[in-house]
């Protein structure tokens, strides 16, 4: 325990290391303390909802880029991934029930098939970054654009749109109803229910969380993002980590293609356009480590919902649009420096 | 032309705790090879950095001539005409000779690089060391000779007045030694002093004019070569040893449970064939490069290997790997335990639990309990001096992290272990600590082979010891029946 014990007498550097590694956590309350204060109307529970619903889509594979970023890897493929799995369902909604196949069978064999083209999507990432000795920045960043083709020539180079049975569209779209008793409770006639895809990210967080922190495989992944070698002369199973690490984030990118393919009630291949770096933004203002070896899911989490809250903050302030993708660059610039300040300030 | 020399004078270093030189007064001149040997730890390397300003004497000075030398900085060394070649090579691959040679300081011509001067310049400076290079030519298609040559070629574009050779010949074959002599003796020749740093004494013959032995901080001795043998240098270097002794308690069974057979990594080591005993405490002894190192790394399937196979276990592997060994009952601390022992951001709990994760999960799902036991375990066992498990492994120091890197692999309960230099780097005490801990395995039937450069350890620790040599196990001696200068003559025997 850091605090334990009388004698503890916190030098400048244990103070540092402890509010750049929980800098997340302050700089969160701050923003948020401020908003609540400064911008009208968002410290309300409509608002929350709105956040959760419209971030939850990109958190869900922030998580997965955690645990990549963590096993020293990178997944930039991410935002075909999610146009590409919205299309392939979209897609046999249309085509098979035309072919004599129950709408509610195409779909559910479309969500198998996007999966399965996102296991072997990840399952090719990690052999060609291990067997191959490739880059995975160079390998993602080569299937982000192959991969966008792909989706684009599933969907014909058009949208493909209200083809999905109703309960796929409650995935991204849904609402879990707030009981009437909680919002009278609150003072309200009705409250905004729970968005679905809020839910997803919760478990998804808990379960990505639990694999890294109580697993043999975010052991691993930890290891291996430490230091390769040693983890490898430990008898440790590298490649397999590797390629288990890049499953993990295309398949949480695929289940974010089924929501968002919901939310928009069609199939496109310009959606997840550009998502990768804002999802790489909110896991390194969690925390995590570019070099890798360090991490938290939790970060994370924290992360997206900073993000989250400052472009909504901005979007209430009315801030032009352009103005917002200047800000959010500034953010990063700065979690970034901070990241690196750290590790000088560690080692 | 009066000949010119670099002297120290009583110069001492002192660390905490340790005296790395102690009162230490020397001359080199020019027109000669200056030999300067001496075991690990001699404080030659100690005296390399005070000549090359990397560090400061704490008492005693530095003189060139009769002036008396301080240095800021190495390059401020470099400034005042005292050039240093290391054995790591600071040279970059992809760029030319030339550019190797002048970077930082290629010549202009109305602010632009003129290429044909720099090119004229550095053909200068190869001839005028009697060497065939083109100065154009991509560095990384040279042999590893020419590439030294090129980095003490752009020692020479300094014009220094003194040349400090760092171990030059270590990364070289045996055929190319002869042609980097060629171009010591053309830089002697041209009156610069030339100071050559070398463990390897089978070159002394050939290159050095004049030798001089430091031992244990001291200078032991100082002679021409034409005035001393073999036997006397390799005297001087070690002297009267007193070994300690090994506990009488631990018996070697008759047992084998590792044996190695025609085991060959082309251009490393080739048809080694041993086999250990259940219990035994295995040593292997050569000079640095002798393959001693890669061989383990065979054994263990870290590297690939080209022939031969090893079996443990009742099963024979051509070809393994970690994952394999670990689970057939072998562990292997590497030699570099930063680079490749540990996972220095991560807790002492992890690193101490790495190697046996299936030991600490059920499924994928890790049992807490189980790793901190795990851990808690070697901490006590080993005596790793920590203040909390979960400090972060970098913060320990060598003697502690080599007790990780140990600790890792003792939880999976291994049948065999390899030690790549285990005590490299470690001070005296926390040596005899982990000699303690290596024979407290072999008492519970552990076998082990181990490896190091200090002689004197193996045939401290060791119950048999293998002679490698030039990638071959060329012999086997009994420690207690051969003395240190006997097992070093045999290490370093050219064939």
């Amino acid at each position: 325990m850091m605090f334990a014990g009388s004698a503890w007498k916190p030098d400048s550097k244990t103070v540092r290391v402890f509010l750049i590694d929980h800098a997340i956590e302050v700089v969160l309350v701050v923003l948020a303390v401020g908003m609540a204060v400064g911008v009208p109307h968002f410290m309300t529970w409509d608002n929350w909802m709105n956040i959760l619903r419209a971030n939850s889509l990109k958190g869900i594979i922030a998580f997965g880029m955690t645990v990549a970023i963590i096993a020293g890897l990178i997944d930039l493929s991410i935002g075909s991934t999610v146009a590409l799995s919205g299309v392939i369902v979209a897609r046999m909604c249309r085509d098979l029930p035309a072919a004599g196949m129950d709408v509610n069978s195409a779909c559910l064999l479309g969500i198998v098939v996007a999966l399965g083209v996102g296991v072997a999507i990840g399952w090719i990432h990690g052999v060609s970054s291990h067997k191959f000795a490739m880059p995975p920045f160079i390998v993602t960043l080569v299937t982000l654009n192959a991969l966008y083709g792909v989706a684009g020539m599933v969907s014909g180079g058009f949208p493909i749109s209200n083809q999905f049975p109703d309960w796929f569209n409650v995935l991204g779209g849904g609402r879990i109803p707030v009981p009437g008793f909680l919002a009278a409770m609150s003072g309200r006639a009705s409250l905004e229910g729970v968005p679905v895809p809020a839910v997803v990210l919760l478990i998804s967080f808990a379960v990505v969380a639990f694999l890294m922190r109580y697993t043999t495989i975010g052991r691993s992944a930890y290891a291996t993002g430490g230091n390769a070698e040693a983890a490898r002369l430990s008898g440790i199973n590298v490649g397999a980590t590797k390629v288990v690490s890049f499953i993990i984030v295309q398949v949480l990118a695929v289940i974010s293609g089924f929501m968002t393919a919901g939310q928009l009630l069609a199939g496109s291949f310009s959606f997840g356009r550009g998502w990768e770096l804002d999802v790489i933004a909110a896991v390194i203002i969690g925390g995590t480590s570019f070099t890798g070896g360090v991490g938290t899911v939790w970060g994370t989490l924290l992360g997206v919902i900073f993000m989250g809250m400052l472009a909504n903050g901005m979007t209430l302030l009315n801030f032009d649009v352009y103005l917002q993708f200047v800000v959010r660059g500034v953010v990063m610039f700065v979690a970034v420096l901070i990241s690196s300040y750290r590790e000088q300030l560690k080692l | 032309m009066s000949n010119s020399r670099i002297r120290a004078e009583h110069v001492s270093k002192h660390y905490p705790g340790i005296r790395a030189l102690d009162d230490v007064s020397v001359a080199f001149e020019s027109g000669r090879v200056n030999a300067l040997v001496g075991k690990n730890g001699s404080g030659k390397s100690t005296l390399l950095k005070i000549f090359s300003g990397a560090i400061r004497p704490t008492s005693g000075g530095i003189y060139l001539d009769d002036a008396e030398l301080h240095f800021a900085s190495t390059g401020d060394a470099y400034q005042q005409g005292i050039a240093t070649v290391y054995q790591e090579m600071s040279l970059i691959p992809w760029l030319s000779v030339a550019e190797n040679i002048f970077i930082g300081r290629l010549p202009k011509w109305r602010g632009m690089i003129d290429w044909d001067r720099a090119y004229r310049m550095a053909a200068d400076l190869l001839q005028s060391i009697k060497v065939d290079i083109d100065p154009r030519q991509q560095l990384s298609r040279l042999s590893v000779w020419q590439m030294q040559v090129v980095e003490i070629t752009k020692a020479l574009s300094f014009r220094p007045r003194v040349i400090l050779l760092d171990e030059p010949t270590s990364a070289l074959a045996k055929s190319e030694v002869h042609s980097l002599f060629q171009a010591v003796r053309a830089l002697r020749d041209q009156g610069v002093i030339v100071i050559y740093i070398t463990h390897k004494l089978q070159e002394l013959p050939q290159i050095a004019d004049s030798v001089t032995v430091l031992r244990d901080g001291k200078i032991e001795g100082a002679a021409e070569m034409k005035d001393v043998t073999h036997k006397d240098i390799i005297h001087m270097m070690f002297g009267e040893v007193q070994l300690h002794e090994r506990p009488r308690d631990i018996d070697v069974t008759d047992t084998p449970v590792l044996q190695v057979k025609g085991l060959t990594r082309k251009s490393w080591y080739q048809d080694v064939t041993f086999t250990l005993k259940k219990g035994e405490v295995l040593g292997v002894a050569g000079m640095l490069g002798a393959g001693r190192t890669e061989l383990l790394r065979g054994i263990f399937g870290a590297d690939p290997v080209d022939a031969g196979e090893v079996t443990v276990g009742g099963r024979s592997y051509s070809g393994s790997n970690p994952i394999e060994m670990k689970r057939a009952g072998v562990g292997l601390t590497p030699e570099d335990r930063k680079l490749q022992g540990l996972i220095l951001i991560h807790s002492i709990r992890d690193n101490l639990c790495y190697a046996s994760m299936d030991k600490t999960s059920r499924g994928i799902v890790e049992i807490q309990k189980r790793r901190e036991a795990l851990a808690n375990k070697q901490a006590r066992e080993l005596d790793i001096k920590i203040a909390r498990m979960d400090a972060l492994a970098g913060e320990l120091s060598g003697g502690n992290q080599q007790k990780v890197v140990v600790g890792n692999w003792l939880n999976t309960s291994p049948s065999i272990m390899l030690y790549d230099e285990p005590t490299r780097g470690v001070d005296v005490s926390a040596k005899q600590q982990i000699f303690e801990i290596m024979w407290a395995q072999a008492r519970k039937g552990i076998s082990i082979i181990f490896v190091s450069t200090e002689l004197e350890e193996l045939l401290e620790v060791c119950h048999r010891i293998l002679i490698m040599r030039h990638g071959r196990i060329v012999g086997e001696v009994i420690p207690g029946t051969i003395n240190i200068n006997e097992l070093y003559e045999l290490c370093m025997r050219s064939d």
